[in-house]
């Protein structure tokens, strides 16, 4: 055995047997555990209530048939709520992101649908305020004082008691020394890394497929531009307290104030008038119809559906088919704030991904929300998926509704089926060279650092 | 216990502390960052809240330009309310972002408040917002460490300690005096930024009830001067606990991580495992299964509408509804309305009490984590807590209660049961109606709500001195 390799397997077994990689991994695998449970049970329930729908949904149209027995369809139609759920991919319970904000489930009428739409789910606001303490919390937060707490003292506790003299003049190579002891602390910490990725992936669940590779490549980027951050504040050759404290700073900025100074920014910079707005106008545009004539609001609706042109709407009574021409045409007037409130989400969601590429912190929670379908995107395509089910119910029902058929005579089930939105992968490619390139910054002005602070010493005396 | 002992060494403290330019250059860091805050937060409220009246008025005029109407047509037009801001909302932005924003309210639906920040933006808000509570609750107290941390241990490593402890002083007067000069230093650099920052936020906002928000904004002043109190004492305690200064940083940085991230989230999600609030298809389901029980006003057969019937026709001495001076459809809704507006408040109201359970283990927590304490405290003081929400909701509830009752009123005296289909009513019927205004929660109710975490506060302080006096008598920590 070479005396480098002496020295390099003495370090590995002190750094191993010093108490802060124990009580550290330890404690963040506590805290995993625990993320693993909170992932499986929350995610669990939204699931088990998703389970429950379809027959929610038989017993509600049956109950709501039988009232109808001796109505016609067009009165009986205004009762029923058509059930739609958004399921979690496998991969919402390691980034459950923002699936407990929003809605899971939603139903809706036959009657216009901008004012169904955003339904929230119940839940305590407190708890949305906290936060969820899920596996992704555990490696974009926790992770990065894991890593702080491994490698602040690198280099310094050794300078501090006075063994970085004697390592300097009785070792052949410093480059290598320095080289070898972060060795060994990268290596310690990508171990966690992937022991705790693996357990995540049994307790989870998570299917052996692309996403979970994903989700780990992600990961894998993002320790790396942590420890370079910590590399690079151990080659500035300061003390212990120093590394610290700068490093909890550099945490705190990046964690925590960066992401509270964005998020301001972007609903400052991105205000969404349009959510009330297309409320109000929904409403104002469907009941104004209601003291109108009649020809004007069926004009519109004949616009989209020509077919139904047939069947004489009486001028000077109520009827289904002018009812429910009032709903759409509340629908079309709102269509357009409604479609400009979808673009301010979008708008919102670059934004944030534009100020995310100076921050890695939020280019991997967003990267890791993206690959679960837990983030704003996926809930504006569930919403859509809500919209298009809208439609299909209302064009099975508007033929028996203008033929004012009684309300036993068809089937009540027989719309077409809901279909939830398929998994969609993101791009995925631009965070992780994000993130890289950020690494791949910090490494070399830490290795230039290095050079500085640690190799190239005049002051040997001092160093 | 020697004063003039104490008030050299805090002298000594102050000085000492104002001389580092670490805590100058952390001390402009975290001015900018609160000034930033306050701003922002208050531009961002009054956008908000400029927005929401906005659409308040367009709803009200709406609402009062109404031609003649039949009276159920307009309790099927219902009214959207928008939720305003509380006027300290800028300095704390409490659960406001995690709220809905407006409600449509009609007949027959209790609907939710919808349209929450939250649910418009990406998972960015979720790692907090930046307000000036963030900064003083979060911040602060790291500033507190980061310039306190050597006061004894410092003092210990260097030898000074000994000296001093061979003058005259006793330990305990260090400590004392530690305590007293780190703590103006805090007072001093942030209890004006935190009144000048309210007292700036809240002058600009026109219209508010003076006393309340003095009020306050007294108390907010002066529960955060515990809070730093209490961080202060505890960084004298751990650094004059630690052999060295730097172990007495980590320590400290260790204890701010379990405060200010670990502990807060654990109970939160605790209270949440503890008690099982039901889902909104769980809590709808409920509700119709003990309505239809009660009595299902579309159902002909029903018994509580087949008696509500008898009894009316007997009341008014005629065998059938067609020949009843009233419109027996109007009498029908709003009794349906009573049985499903009482069902539902009662099963709201456990709602509110299961998600009060869940919230009241955090406020436990306080007792372990001042932060849970004066976050809980300062949220109630702004505003901007749980019960201004649920107080937004069962104010609109009653709201959209009284509003259907009095259309079915109409309805029941002005339509004839006859014309039912046709006849309108006239539209200064509904004009007259008041418009619906937010009594927001008294400060005595939030101060009540949240006389556990105050409680935490102060027992927290009286723990800290006495925690101060164990450590200065033990002599093993005098070395």
């Amino acid at each position: 055995m070479t005396a480098s390799r002496k020295v390099f397997m003495l370090e590995a077994k002190n750094f191993v047997l010093g108490r802060t990689v124990l009580v550290g991994a330890v404690a963040l695998l506590l805290f995993a555990a625990y993320g693993f449970f909170y992932g499986n049970r929350l995610i669990g329930q939204q699931q088990a209530t998703i389970d429950e729908v379809p027959a929610v949904q038989q017993a509600h149209l049956k109950g709501i048939v039988e009232h109808g027995e001796k109505a016609t369809v067009g009165s009986t139609a205004y009762y029923p709520f058509f059930y739609t759920v958004n399921p979690p991919t496998p991969w919402a319970r390691f980034a459950i992101g923002q699936r407990d904000v929003n809605p899971y489930t939603l139903k809706v009428k036959m009657l216009a649908i901008e004012g169904q739409l955003y339904d929230t789910e119940l839940t305590n606001p407190l708890t949305l305020l906290v936060g969820n303490l899920d596996a992704s919390f555990v490696f974009i937060f926790l992770f990065p004082l894991l890593i702080i707490a491994l490698m602040y003292n690198a280099l310094s506790e050794e300078q501090e008691n006075g063994v970085w003299k004697i390592v300097r003049t009785t070792t052949g190579s410093i480059g290598q020394t320095i080289a070898g002891k972060l060795a060994i602390r990268y290596l310690a910490i990508l171990l966690i890394t992937l022991v705790i990725f693996f357990l995540s992936v049994i307790a989870l669940q998570l299917p052996l497929t692309a996403p979970t590779f994903q989700l780990l490549l992600v990961l894998l980027a993002y320790v790396m531009f942590w420890l370079m951050v910590a590399t690079l504040v151990v080659a500035l050759g300061r003390n212990s307290a120093f590394n610290a404290t700068t490093l909890v700073c550099i945490w705190i900025f990046l964690a925590i104030l960066f992401p509270g100074i964005a998020n301001i920014a972007v609903n400052n910079a991105v205000p969404i008038p349009e959510a009330a707005e297309t409320a109000v106008r929904q409403r104002e545009g469907y009941h104004e119809k209601w003291d109108l004539p009649k020809g004007p609001t069926m004009e519109k609706f004949y616009a989209v559906y020509p077919q139904y042109r047939k069947y004489p709407i009486p001028d000077n009574k109520y009827s289904p088919g002018w009812y429910y021409a009032m709903q759409f045409s509340g629908d079309l007037e709102s269509a357009q704030s409604a479609e400009m409130l979808f673009g301010k989400l979008g708008r919102r969601q670059s934004l944030s991904e534009m100020i995310g590429a100076f921050n890695p912190v939020i280019t991997a929670q967003q990267a890791l929300n993206r690959i679960a379908n837990t983030d704003l995107s996926s809930q504006v395509r569930y919403l859509e998926s809500v919209k298009a089910h809208h439609r299909q119910v209302r064009e099975y029902f508007y033929p028996f509704i203008f033929e004012n058929v009684p309300t036993p005579s068809i089937d009540w089930a027989g719309y077409p089926d809901y279909k939830p939105v398929a998994y969609e992968a993101g791009p995925l490619a631009g965070s992780v060279v994000t993130i890289g390139i950020w690494g791949i910054l910090l490494a070399l002005c830490a290795l230039f650092l290095f050079k500085i602070n640690f190799i190239q010493i005049n002051d040997i005396q001092n160093a | 216990m020697h004063f003039k002992f104490i008030r050299t060494i805090a002298r000594q403290e102050w000085s000492s502390v104002f001389r580092n330019k670490t805590t100058l250059v952390l001390f402009l860091v975290l001015l900018a960052v609160s000034l930033l805050a306050v701003f922002t937060g208050w531009q961002y409220v009054g956008k908000f809240n400029a927005q929401q009246a906005a659409a308040s008025s367009e709803v009200h005029e709406q609402w009062m330009s109404q031609p003649n109407r039949h009276p159920h047509r307009v309790a099927h037009y219902g009214y959207l309310v928008f939720r305003e801001k509380s006027p300290l909302s800028f300095f704390d932005f409490g659960l406001d972002s995690y709220v809905g924003n407006s409600v449509f309210l009609e007949a027959h639906r209790q609907n939710t408040v919808n349209m929450s920040e939250a649910g418009f933006s990406n998972g960015m808000l979720r790692f907090g917002e930046l307000s000036m509570a963030m900064v003083l609750q979060l911040l602060v107290p790291l500033f507190i460490i980061f310039i306190g941390f050597q006061t004894v241990a410092g003092l210990k490593h260097n030898g000074v300690l000994k000296i001093l402890l061979c003058q005259r002083a006793s330990y305990p007067d260090v400590l004392a005096g530690k305590t007293v000069g780190l703590t103006a230093v805090t007072w001093a650099l942030f209890l004006p930024l935190l009144v000048l920052g309210l007292i700036a936020g809240v002058a600009s906002t026109p219209g508010a009830a003076v006393t309340d928000l003095v009020l306050r904004i007294v108390l907010i002043v002066v529960l955060y001067a515990l809070y730093f109190l209490i961080i202060t004492l505890m960084v004298v305690v751990m650094s004059a606990m630690s052999s060295s200064d730097k172990n007495a940083l980590m320590l400290l940085v260790l204890v701010w991580m379990l405060f200010f991230v670990v502990l807060p989230k654990s109970a939160q999600t605790l209270g949440s495992s503890l008690f099982e609030a039901p889902g909104k298809i769980a809590f709808e389901r409920a509700i119709e299964a003990e309505v239809s029980k009660e009595g299902d006003s579309h159902d002909p057969n029903d018994p509580h509408f087949a008696n509500l019937k008898a009894r009316t026709l007997k009341k008014y001495d005629v065998d059938s509804i067609q020949l009843l001076p009233i419109n027996y459809g109007a009498l029908v809704m709003q009794e349906g309305e009573n049985i499903t507006a009482a069902i539902f408040n009662k099963h709201f109201d456990q709602l509110i009490g299961t998600y009060q359970s869940q919230n009241a283990v955090s406020a436990i927590f306080g007792f372990a984590d001042p932060f849970l304490a004066i976050r809980n405290i300062s949220m109630n003081l702004a505003g901007t807590d749980f019960d201004s929400f649920t107080a937004f909701q069962k104010q609109t509830e009653l709201y959209r209660f009284e509003k259907t009752k009095r259309l079915n009123e109409i309805h029941l005296t002005q339509v004839s049961f006859a014309n039912n289909a046709t006849q309108r009513v006239n539209a200064k019927n509904f004009q007259d109606m008041p418009d619906f205004v937010f009594r927001p929660v008294s400060v005595g109710r939030n101060l009540a709500a949240s006389a556990a975490s105050v409680i935490a506060l102060v027992l927290w302080v009286v723990a800290g001195f006495a925690v101060l006096h164990f450590v200065s008598s033990k002599r093993k920590y005098q070395l």
